[in-house]
C-alpha cells in the first residue's frame, strides 16, 4: 500500500518539476542595468529626470529604485549585499564613513571638468580618510525665517529676545524663536553657535582646530542666562526645548522667528511666506551669525557595482549625470532643493528660496563632520549631547555652566578621537 | 428614575470618560486631515478653515498610488490571515488533543520562539531571503510572495492560545465519539473541530490581518517598487523623510485606511465577543 | 457509496496537493543547488522528506497537523535566531561587517590611490590591432596624447592628430574604438585593466571617458597573510579581532575589517564593561515596570469597561462602537499622533488642560505618557476579552450570592474575578511577553528619550530593552551587531525563565497530558 502510494506520487512529483522547471527558469538581471537607489523624494525625482533623457551613459540602462522612505533606504542598504545591492545609492554624506569602513562603497575618481564644479567642502563631506566616495548631490543646510507680519528684520539676537518678551502677550506668542525643520541637534546647532558655542572650531584654512575650546562654558553660561533664562533661571520661554509643533505654530502666526530647512520651504511659500525674509540666525552682535551646518547629499558608487560587472557604467553615471551641470540643472528643476553643483547655482531656473539658502550657508555655515559628530567610543555623539543640554538647561533648570561645561569635555573627547580619522 | 441614578449614572460617567479619552486623538487626527497645513499639533480646537487638500492628493497625486497600496495590503493581508489561520488551528488542534511525546516542551519552545527579540532577526531574514531571490527571483526579496512567506513564520505560535483555549472547551467527549465510529485523526479535525471552531477561527483570522495591516518595519524592507507597498509602507513614507513629514496626507490617509477594519470591526462585533472567549471558559 | 466517493475525492485531492508542493520545493532544490545555496538547498530537502515522510506514512500523526507550521516557523523564526545567536559570537560591527577575503579584496582596492596632483585623462577606449583593449588618453592642458595597453604606452605626436574642440584626440593609428555596447559588456574587464604608464604608475578607467593616474601603495602576501605599504614599508598582520594591523602600532589598521570570531567577548563585555552595565540595569527594571503596568492598566481598563457594559444600558451599542475603536486604527497612526499631543508648548494635551508639562522631557512624565498611550492602544482587546468571559461566567453563580448575602463587592471580589483571572491568566502571560518586546511604541513615542546624555547616561529613559538594543545595533555612526546580538540572547535567557517559571507556576500547560 504505501509502495504504491509512493510511486504515484513519485512519478506527479517528477512531472511537475520537470514542468516548472521549463516553466520558471531563474530570471537574471540584465548585466548592463546600473541599480541606483534613493529615496522617497530624490527616487521619483530621479525616475522622472531619467524617463525624460535616459541616454546619460552610452551602451547602460539606467534604473532608478525609489524607497518608501530615508529610514527604509538607510536600512536596506546597510543589510543589503552584493546580490541585490544598488550600484549607486544615494544618501547622506554621514553613510560615507560608515559605507566605507564596512566596505559597502567604493572610492571614485572625477574627471577634472566635473571636480570643477564643485567646492572643496563638498567633497570634503564625502570623502572619508581623504579618499572620495561620490558626488555632490543637494545641498541640506538651514536658515532662519522671520513672520513680517509679526516683525521686521532683526539684527541682533537681542533684538529677537526683546521683541518677544515685549509682545508676548499683546500677540499670544507660544515662542520667539523655535526651530522648525532639522531638529534640537542638526537644526538647532546655530543657536549653539549664536550663543558662543560649536561641536568644533574651523581654522581660517579650513580644517577643524585640534587646540580651540569649542564650548567656553562660563561665556556660553552667561549668554544663556542673559538671553534665555529668566531671573530665576527657569526658561524665559523664548526658545522652547523641543522642535515638535514649530512648524505649525510659525504658519499660524504664534511664534516671530524660525530655523527652517532648506527642503521644505514650499510650504512656507504656499502659506504667503516671502523667502526674501530668510537670513543666518542673527548673532549677539550686528554682522555675527550663527553658522548652521551646511552638508551635501551625494551619489555614492557601491563596490557592488564591480561585482555585478557595471562599475564603468556606474562611474560613466556619475561623471556625465550626478557631477554634470546638464545632470544637475535637470535634476534640481524637479527636486527644487539647493543644487551642490556651482554652474548649476547660477542656472537661470534657481528659485529666491535656493538663492538665500545658499547665501545663508555661504555667511554662516559650518561643515558637516561625521567622524566628529557621531561620537568616540566611550563618549556620546553630539547628536544626542545637544537636545539633552537644551533639556538639561532650559526644562529641568540645570546650572547652564555645569552643563556647558558637560557637553565641552565631550565635544572635546570627539575632536580628540575624530581628528586622526580625517 | 432614582434606581436609573444609582445603578446606571456611574456606568454613563465612566463610559462618557472613556469615550472622551478613545475619541479625543482620533478627533485630532480628523483635524490635521482637514487642515490645510496638515500637522499633528493644534493651535485651536475648532478649525478655522476646512481643506480636502489632502484626501485629493490620495486619490490624485501620480506619486501616490493610494488605491493599489489598498488593493495590496488587503491581498496580503488577507492570504496570511487565511493561510495563518490553517496553520495555527492545526497547531492548536495537535497540541490540545493529540498525544505525543514532547508535547509539554514543544508548546513551551513554541511560546519561547515568540519572546526571541525580533527586531535584531530583521537582517538574517534579510540575508536569507536576499539568497532566496539569488536562484528563486519571483518569492525571493523584494516580492510579495517572499512577504508572505516570511510573515508565515508566525503563524504557528501567534494566537495558539486562543485557539488552545476553544479546543480544549470542545468536550472530549465527541472526539471519543468519533473515534469509535473509527474516525481517524486528521476525519476528526475536519468533521468535528473546525465546524465547532468557526467563529474562533473568523476572530484569529481577523487579528492576523490587523497585525498584518499594521506591519512596515518588514515590508518597508521587502516591498520597495512603489506599485508592490503596502498600505502601512505607504502611509510611513509620508512621515520618515530625511528631513520633511507630510502630516496631512497621513492622517488622510490613516483615516481611509481605518475604514474596512472598523466596518469589519463594527459589524462583526458581537461575533468577535463570543469567538475571543467562547473558548477560553470551559464548560 | 457517496461517502466512498468524497473519500476519493479527499485523498485524490491529498495527492494532488503533496504532489504539487514537492515538485515546487523539487525545482527549489535544484535552482537553489545550481546557484551553490547549499544551506538552503539542504533545508528544503529535508522539508521535502519530512513531507514525504508525514503524508504518505502514518509514521506520525502530529507532525500531518504540525509540519506547514514548522515549515516556516523554521525557516523565518528559529534559523534567524540561531543566526543572531551565531553573531553574537562575532566581532561584527561598524568597520567590520564583510568576510575575510571580501575585506582583503577591497583592501587592495583601496591600496591604489590617485597621485598626489589627482591627475586625470580625457580617453576613448579601444582596441589595438591584435584586439587587446586599448585607451587613447588625451591630456588637452598639456597638449599630451598617448595610446596605451596593459602593457605597453605609446606617445602620440599632437601634430599629426585630430583634435576636437575639448582639446582632446579623437583618431589614433591603428587604434579602433569601442561601441558603447561593446563596452558594456567589456565592463568587468575595463574595471579591472590596469594600463601602463610609467615604473610606478599606471591608468584606471574611472566611467566611459575618464581614466585616471594610480599608485598601488598596498600589497598583500597571501603566504605569510599579510599587508605590505610599499611606500612607507609597513607591515600589517591579522590581528585576531577582525583587522590587518600595523605590527609596530596596533591603532594603526586597514579598513575595512572583516567580521572575526571573538567567541564569548561580546558577553564577557555585558559584565566587565562599567558603561554597558550600568546602562543595562536601570534599563531592564522600567522594562518590567513597563511592560507590568501596561498589561495592569489594559486589563483594568478592559474589565472596568466589560463590567460597566455587561447590562442593558442606554446606548450600549454606541458606547461598544466607539470603545474599540483604538483597535480598529492603524497603530502607526495613534502613536505618532499621541507624540503630536504630549508637546509642551504646542501639544493639544497641554492647551486643553492648560498646564505646561514637558512630557517629553522628564523622564518620569515621559514614562506616564508611554503608559497613558499603550493603555489607550491596549484596552479594547482586554475589554472584548473580559466582556465575553463575564458573559460565559453563569448568571446563577452570582444571584445565589446575592440571594445569600453578598455585597456586590464580594462577589466582584470572590466569584468574578477568580473566574475571570482563570480564562485570562494565559493571555495576560502572553501580553506580558509581547509588551516586554513592544519596539513600535518607545520608537515611535519617545524615541527612548528623554536620555540625560550631559548626565553620562547611555541608555534613555524610557528605552525598553529592545529599543536600547536596536540602538546599539543600528545607530548612525557606530554601530555594534555583535555586541546587540549577545544583548538579544540574554534578553531571550531572562524573559523566557520568567515565562516559563509563569506557566508553571500558573499550571497553564497542566492542561497538555
Amino acid at each position: 500500500m504505501i509502495q504504491r502510494k509512493f510511486g504515484k506520487v513519485a512519478a506527479l512529483t517528477v512531472a511537475a518539476g520537470l514542468i516548472s522547471g521549463f516553466i520558471s527558469a531563474p530570471v537574471h538581471a540584465a548585466s548592463n542595468t546600473i541599480i541606483v537607489w534613493a529615496d522617497e523624494t530624490r527616487g521619483p525625482n530621479l525616475q522622472q529626470v531619467i524617463a525624460a533623457k535616459g541616454d546619460w551613459v552610452p551602451g547602460y540602462t539606467i534604473k532608478i529604485v525609489p524607497f518608501s522612505s530615508f529610514d527604509a533606504l538607510n536600512a536596506a542598504f546597510g543589510n543589503a549585499t552584493a546580490l541585490t545591492g544598488p550600484d549607486i545609492v544615494v544618501g547622506a554624506n554621514d553613510w560615507v564613513a560608515t559605507g566605507a569602513k564596512n566596505g559597502k562603497l567604493a572610492p571614485v575618481t572625477l574627471s577634472s571638468s566635473v571636480r570643477a564644479n564643485f567646492t572643496a567642502n563638498n567633497f570634503f563631506d564625502l570623502s572619508y580618510k581623504g579618499v572620495l566616495y561620490g558626488v555632490p548631490l543637494d545641498v541640506n543646510n538651514v536658515a532662519m525665517l522671520y513672520n513680517s507680519k509679526l516683525t521686521g528684520k532683526p539684527g541682533t539676537l537681542a533684538q529677537m529676545v526683546s521683541f518677544y518678551l515685549k509682545n508676548k502677550t499683546a500677540d499670544k506668542l507660544t515662542a520667539g524663536l523655535c526651530v522648525a525643520g532639522g531638529g534640537m541637534s542638526w537644526g538647532a546647532e546655530s543657536v549653539l553657535n549664536a550663543l558662543g558655542g560649536a561641536p568644533y572650531v574651523m581654522t581660517a584654512t579650513g580644517s577643524v582646530d585640534p587646540t580651540a575650546d569649542p564650548v567656553p562654558a562660563a561665556t556660553v553660561a552667561a549668554n544663556i542666562k542673559t538671553y534665555l533664562l529668566d531671573k530665576n533661571g527657569k526658561s524665559n520661554g523664548f526658545f522652547p526645548a523641543t522642535d515638535t509643533g514649530c512648524k505649525t505654530a510659525f504658519l499660524a502666526g504664534t511664534v516671530p522667528y524660525a530655523i527652517i530647512g532648506n527642503w521644505e520651504w514650499q510650504d512656507y511659500v504656499k502659506a504667503g511666506f516671502d523667502m526674501n525674509n530668510l537670513m543666518p540666525l542673527p548673532g549677539l552682535y550686528h554682522g555675527t551669525y550663527g553658522a548652521a551646518f551646511a552638508s551635501v547629499s551625494g551619489a555614492m558608487l557601491t563596490t557592488f557595482a564591480a561585482q555585478h560587472g557595471v562599475d564603468q557604467g556606474a562611474k560613466s553615471l556619475l561623471n556625465n549625470f550626478f557631477g554634470s551641470a546638464a545632470g544637475a540643472v535637470a535634476y534640481q528643476n524637479v527636486e527644487l532643493r539647493p543644487p551642490a553643483n556651482k554652474k548649476a547655482q547660477k542656472d537661470a531656473s534657481v528659485t529666491t528660496a535656493q538663492k538665500n539658502f545658499g547665501k545663508a550657508g555661504a555667511v554662516a555655515g559650518l561643515p558637516q563632520i561625521g567622524a566628529i559628530l557621531n561620537g568616540a567610543t566611550g563618549s556620546k555623539s553630539f547628536w544626542d549631547l545637544l537636545p539633552a543640554f537644551w533639556t538639561d538647561v532650559l526644562v529641568n533648570g540645570k546650572d547652564p555652566q555645569t552643563s556647558a561645561a558637560a557637553m565641552d569635555a565631550f565635544f572635546k573627547t570627539n575632536i580628540t578621537a575624530g581628528i586622526p580619522q580625517l | 428614575m432614582k434606581k436609573w441614578v444609582k445603578e446606571d449614572l456611574w456606568r454613563h460617567i465612566v463610559l462618557l470618560v472613556t469615550c472622551f479619552f478613545v475619541l479625543f486623538p482620533i478627533y485630532l487626527v480628523f483635524l490635521s486631515a482637514l487642515s490645510p497645513t496638515g500637522s499633528l499639533q493644534v493651535t485651536s480646537f475648532i478649525p478655522k478653515t476646512i481643506s480636502f487638500n489632502n484626501f485629493h492628493l490620495l486619490f490624485h497625486s501620480p506619486k501616490i498610488p493610494y488605491l493599489i497600496w489598498m488593493k495590496n495590503s488587503i491581498v496580503i493581508a488577507g492570504l496570511v490571515a487565511v493561510l495563518s489561520v490553517v496553520i495555527g488551528a492545526a497547531s492548536a488542534f495537535s497540541f490540545s488533543r493529540l498525544r505525543f511525546r514532547g508535547k509539554k516542551q514543544g508548546l513551551q519552545l513554541l511560546l519561547l520562539v515568540q519572546m526571541f527579540p525580533a527586531i535584531l532577526s530583521l537582517s538574517a531574514v534579510y540575508v536569507i531571503m536576499e539568497r532566496v531571490y539569488n536562484f528563486a527571483p519571483h518569492i525571493g526579496l523584494g516580492t510579495e510572495p517572499g512577504l508572505l512567506l516570511v510573515y508565515l513564520g508566525g503563524a504557528m505560535g501567534v494566537n495558539i492560545w486562543l485557539l488552545k483555549g476553544f479546543v480544549d472547551s470542545i468536550p472530549i467527549e465527541l472526539d471519543e465519539a468519533a473515534k469509535v465510529d473509527g474516525a481517524s485523526a486528521v476525519q476528526t479535525y475536519w468533521l468535528i473541530f473546525v465546524p465547532l471552531a468557526a467563529p474562533i477561527l473568523a476572530v484569529v483570522s481577523l487579528l492576523s490581518f490587523i497585525g498584518t495591516f499594521n506591519e512596515f518595519i518588514l515590508a518597508r524592507l521587502f516591498l520597495v517598487d512603489q506599485n508592490s507597498r503596502t498600505i502601512a509602507v505607504g502611509l510611513q513614507s509620508f512621515i520618515s523623510g530625511q528631513y520633511a513629514t507630510n502630516w496631512g496626507p497621513f492622517a488622510a490617509g490613516s483615516i481611509i485606511a481605518s475604514i474596512p477594519l472598523v466596518a469589519i470591526f463594527l459589524s462583526l462585533q458581537r461575533y468577535i465577543i463570543s469567538g475571543l472567549t467562547a473558548g477560553s471558559v470551559k464548560g | 457509496m457517496e461517502k466512498l466517493f468524497q473519500r476519493k475525492v479527499t485523498v485524490t485531492l491529498k495527492y494532488i496537493t503533496v504532489a504539487l508542493v514537492s515538485a515546487i520545493l523539487l525545482l527549489l532544490i535544484e535552482s537553489s543547488f545550481a546557484k551553490r545555496e547549499y544551506a538552503i538547498s539542504a533545508f528544503l530537502t529535508v522539508g521535502l522528506i519530512a513531507i514525504a515522510i508525514t503524508y504518505l506514512t502514518n509514521f506520525s500523526i502530529p507532525m500531518k497537523f504540525f509540519l506547514p507550521g514548522m515549515f516556516f516557523l523554521f525557516a523565518f523564526v528559529v534559523g534567524p535566531i540561531l543566526y543572531t545567536i551565531a553573531m553574537s559570537g562575532f566581532h561584527y560591527q561598524t568597520g567590520n561587517y564583510i568576510s575575510k577575503p571580501e575585506s582583503i579584496t577591497q583592501i587592495l582596492a583601496g591600496g591604489i590611490r590617485p597621485d598626489a596632483a589627482q591627475t586625470t585623462f580625457d580617453i576613448i577606449i579601444g582596441e589595438d590591432p591584435a584586439k587587446n583593449l586599448e585607451i587613447l588618453a588625451s591630456d588637452p592642458t598639456n597638449k599630451k596624447y598617448f595610446l596605451a595597453t596593459a602593457t605597453t604606452k605609446t606617445d602620440l605626436d599632437p601634430a599629426g592628430l585630430a583634435i576636437d574642440g575639448n582639446g582632446d584626440a579623437t583618431v589614433a593609428p591603428g587604434f579602433t574604438p569601442l561601441t558603447p555596447s561593446q563596452q558594456a559588456a567589456e565592463d568587468k574587464a575595463l574595471a579591472t585593466t590596469r594600463f601602463a604608464y610609467s615604473s610606478d604608475y599606471f591608468i584606471t578607467i574611472e566611467g566611459g571617458n575618464v581614466a585616471s593616474l594610480k599608485e598601488q601603495s598596498l600589497k598583500y602576501d597571501s603566504s605569510t597573510d599579510t599587508f605590505t605599504n610599499v611606500l612607507t614599508h609597513a607591515v600589517y598582520r591579522d590581528n585576531g579581532t577582525g583587522n590587518f594591523a600595523n605590527i609596530k602600532d596596533k591603532n594603526d589598521q586597514l579598513q575595512p575589517g572583516w567580521r572575526a570570531p571573538i567567541w564569548f567577548e561580546n558577553y564577557a563585555k555585558l559584565f566587565t564593561d562599567p558603561q554597558i552595565r550600568s546602562a543595562l540595569i536601570p534599563v531592564f527594571i522600567w522594562t518590567i515596570v513597563f511592560a507590568s503596568l501596561t498589561v495592569l492598566t489594559q486589563f483594568a481598563l478592559g474589565l472596568l469597561i466589560a463590567m460597566t457594559l455587561n447590562r442593558k444600558l442606554h446606548g450600549r451599542r454606541i458606547y461598544r462602537s466607539i470603545l474599540i475603536l483604538p483597535y480598529a486604527m492603524p497603530s502607526i497612526m495613534s502613536i505618532l499622533i499621541w507624540g503630536g499631543m504630549f508637546d509642551t508648548e504646542f501639544g493639544a494635551i497641554n492647551h486643553l488642560f492648560g498646564t505646561h508639562v514637558h512630557w517629553f522631557q522628564s523622564a518620569l512624565y515621559a514614562r506616564l505618557a508611554v503608559i497613558i498611550v499603550n493603555l489607550w492602544l491596549g484596552f479594547p482587546y482586554f475589554y472584548l476579552i473580559c466582556s465575553g468571559a463575564l458573559q460565559a461566567i453563569p448568571a446563577e453563580l452570582s444571584e445565589a450570592a446575592a440571594i445569600d448575602g453578598a455585597s456586590s463587592r464580594q462577589i466582584f471580589r470572590k466569584i468574578t474575578l477568580p473566574l475571570l483571572l482563570q480564562v485570562v491568566a494565559p493571555l495576560l502571560v502572553a501580553s506580558f511577553a509581547f509588551n516586554f518586546n513592544n519596539f513600535n511604541i518607545i520608537y515611535l513615542l519617545t524615541g527612548g528619550g528623554p536620555q540625560n546624555t550631559l548626565g553620562g547616561a547611555v541608555a534613555g529613559s524610557t528605552d525598553i530593552l529592545i529599543s536600547y538594543t536596536y540602538k546599539i545595533a543600528f545607530s548612525a555612526g557606530n554601530q555594534n551587531l555583535g555586541l546587540a546580538s549577545a544583548i538579544s540572547v540574554v534578553i531571550f535567557v531572562i524573559i523566557a525563565s520568567i515565562s516559563l517559571y509563569g506557566i508553571r507556576r500558573s499550571k497553564v500547560l497542566d492542561s497538555f497530558k
